[in-house]
């Protein structure tokens, strides 16, 4: 059954080079969506989703058993720093690392050509990769909100679950982007190491440093751990700014894998 | 006439400043088995990926079931499989769910699998991870997924490449199935026994170049200069005699006196053809 009918592409000099619109069928993409759903919970991917919430939670209760220790009272600020440390960790190690190593293991055990040359597109191979991590970031980053001990307001977790989605988008295309240029898990890995360090210390080291702060503003990693700030507020609402740098960032990396995507497919030969 | 499902028309590949393959020419029809011979790097596993839509040709054409290979889009493959010289199965899910994961992307129904697996001797196997099975099984698998729907071409690189004797023989067994239900089979290989038993025509290809094409027995005979034959004769011994007046008047009396046990060509076989073509052996 098709369903949905994408742009027209040409991928040229790599792997697979058709010209036509490109047709998602449901059925190839419900199969893997399934499967790669299912690879969400092997033992090499599982780990950086519970890590993330685990993190947020362990943090918590080690903050509140130090505010206990000198007489207070946990400080809902300082349920945002672990709020956003795992939401950080969980956006960039689950969407960059788990797609980029997902798509480089694909390709190591040959998997990628097996399914290409079933019938399975691109774009159908695209959605089918980047849809169940995007669906897991989201999960994650909800259940890390009671895990740090906050309980927002209807619109305060509207514009979390918003903002968690855009992140998650523009991290599962970063993976991608990655995957495309490694070919081996181990280089995947090693390769991802930096750009996520990169993301989650400059936001971190934003409370330290006025230049950080000011260049976690244009990272969507930046806007997300203001967000979990203002959510423990209880004053995150529509930031159009925030929204603007995510949606850049996007727009940029989508860019970016369409160029990679049509100069070698997801494989180079 | 039979129909034509793959045709090469001066295909040649450039890889950088490398030409990997020169002016290929070559037909394969329904119902046959086409084998590409050569050694490694010949250009073997090039022209398939040119033929399965994965590279683009330098210059010249090539079409598969009719279609230009440039203008094939990825609905070719619900009419092709393929079985590249590298597995290709999710070592995680069982011998069966591999086949049921693909059969769901191809429409094939469950039946299907069941079938297939018990064909190939496999069934016993179904609920093992693919990643615990033998090589030979796991090549029974690879081959499962690429007939799973029933294709009308099947392309296949080096299928019984490091297999035992009696798996190699299975899958010859199966191939010849396939041809016979009308498959076209296009098979690469670097086993010259194998494509002497199994090919209606042969290719051998060497540093990209199509150096000699037609049967088996054609190309033998072609090849075969000497036109001697070997006499075992009842005693135990043998002799080579060739073509000239006193060697036949000798085999004449030999068979008048009933001393002949058997008679052999001595033509040569495509492996002495391939070193005799291009001087170097293959492996």
């Amino acid at each position: 059954m098709r369903t949905v009918k994408a742009t027209t592409e040409r991928e040229n000099g790599g792997v697979w080079q058709r010209t036509g619109v490109k047709t998602v069928h449901w059925n190839k993409l419900s199969v893997i969506l399934a499967m790669k759903w299912r690879t969400q919970f092997s033992k090499n991917f599982i780990s950086m989703p519970l890590f993330s919430v685990g993190l947020t939670f362990v943090m918590t209760l080690f903050y509140g058993s130090m505010a206990k220790s000198n007489g207070k009272a946990l400080d809902d600020s300082v349920r945002a720093m672990a709020l956003s440390l795992g939401a950080l960790m969980n956006t960039t190690m689950t969407g960059i690392l788990c797609t980029g190593m997902a798509l480089a293991e694909e390709k190591e055990k040959h998997t990628l050509r097996a399914l290409m040359t079933s019938s399975v597109n691109g774009l159908e191979f695209f959605l089918g990769s980047t849809i169940p991590v995007a669906a897991m970031i989201l999960a994650v980053n909800v259940l890390s909100v009671p895990a740090a001990g906050l309980r927002p307001s209807a619109a305060g977790w509207a514009m979390w679950l918003g903002l968690s989605a855009l992140c998650a988008i523009a991290a599962t295309v970063l993976g991608m982007i990655f995957g495309i240029c490694c070919k081996s898990q181990v280089s995947a890995s090693t390769m991802i190491s930096v750009p996520i360090l990169i993301l989650v210390m400059i936001p971190v080291f934003g409370e330290f440093s006025g230049f950080m702060e000011k260049v976690s503003g244009f990272l969507f990693t930046g806007v997300l751990s203001e967000a979990a700030a203002a959510l423990a507020e209880d004053t995150l609402r529509v930031d159009g700014f925030g929204i603007g740098v995510i949606g850049a960032e996007v727009l940029l990396a989508a860019l970016v894998f369409i160029l990679l995507y049509r100069k070698n497919g997801y494989e180079r030969e | 006439m039979t129909k034509e499902y793959i045709r090469l028309d001066h295909i040649s590949k450039k890889f950088g400043e490398t030409m990997v393959l020169r002016d290929l020419n070559a037909v394969l029809h329904r119902g046959e088995i086409l084998g590409f011979l050569g050694p490694s790097g010949a250009g073997k596993t090039t022209t398939i990926k040119i033929l399965t839509g994965q590279l683009k040709p330098t210059s010249g054409d090539a079409f598969i079931l009719g279609v230009h290979v440039e203008k094939i889009d990825e609905t070719i493959y619900e009419q092709i499989g393929v079985v590249t010289d590298q597995s290709g199965i999710y070592e995680r899910l069982t011998v069966y769910d591999n086949l049921k994961f693909f059969g769901r992307i191809l429409c094939v129904p469950g039946e299907r699998i069941d079938e297939l697996l018990k064909r190939v001797g496999l069934y016993e196997h179904r609920k093992k991870p693919a990643g615990k099975l033998s090589k030979g099984q796991a090549q029974r698998l690879v081959l499962s997924r690429a007939i799973l729907h029933r294709p009308r071409v099947l392309f296949l690189d080096e299928p019984t490449s490091g297999l035992d004797p009696s798996t190699a023989l299975d899958i010859h067994r199966l191939l010849e199935e396939l041809r016979e239900a009308g498959m076209a089979i296009f098979l690469t290989t670097h086993n010259m026994e194998e494509a002497a038993k199994l090919c209606d025509h042969v290719a051998l290809l060497n540093n990209g170049q199509i150096v000699e094409y037609g049967t088996p027995e054609e190309l033998c005979l072609r090849y075969n200069q000497d036109k001697r034959y070997r006499v075992l004769l009842s005693d135990g011994s043998r002799l080579v005699l060739g073509q000239k007046a006193e060697d036949v008047g000798r085999l004449s009396r030999l068979l008048q006196e009933d001393k002949v046990n058997s008679l052999h060509s001595c033509e040569p076989t495509l492996e002495s053809v391939f070193l005799t073509v291009t001087g170097r052996a293959l492996g």
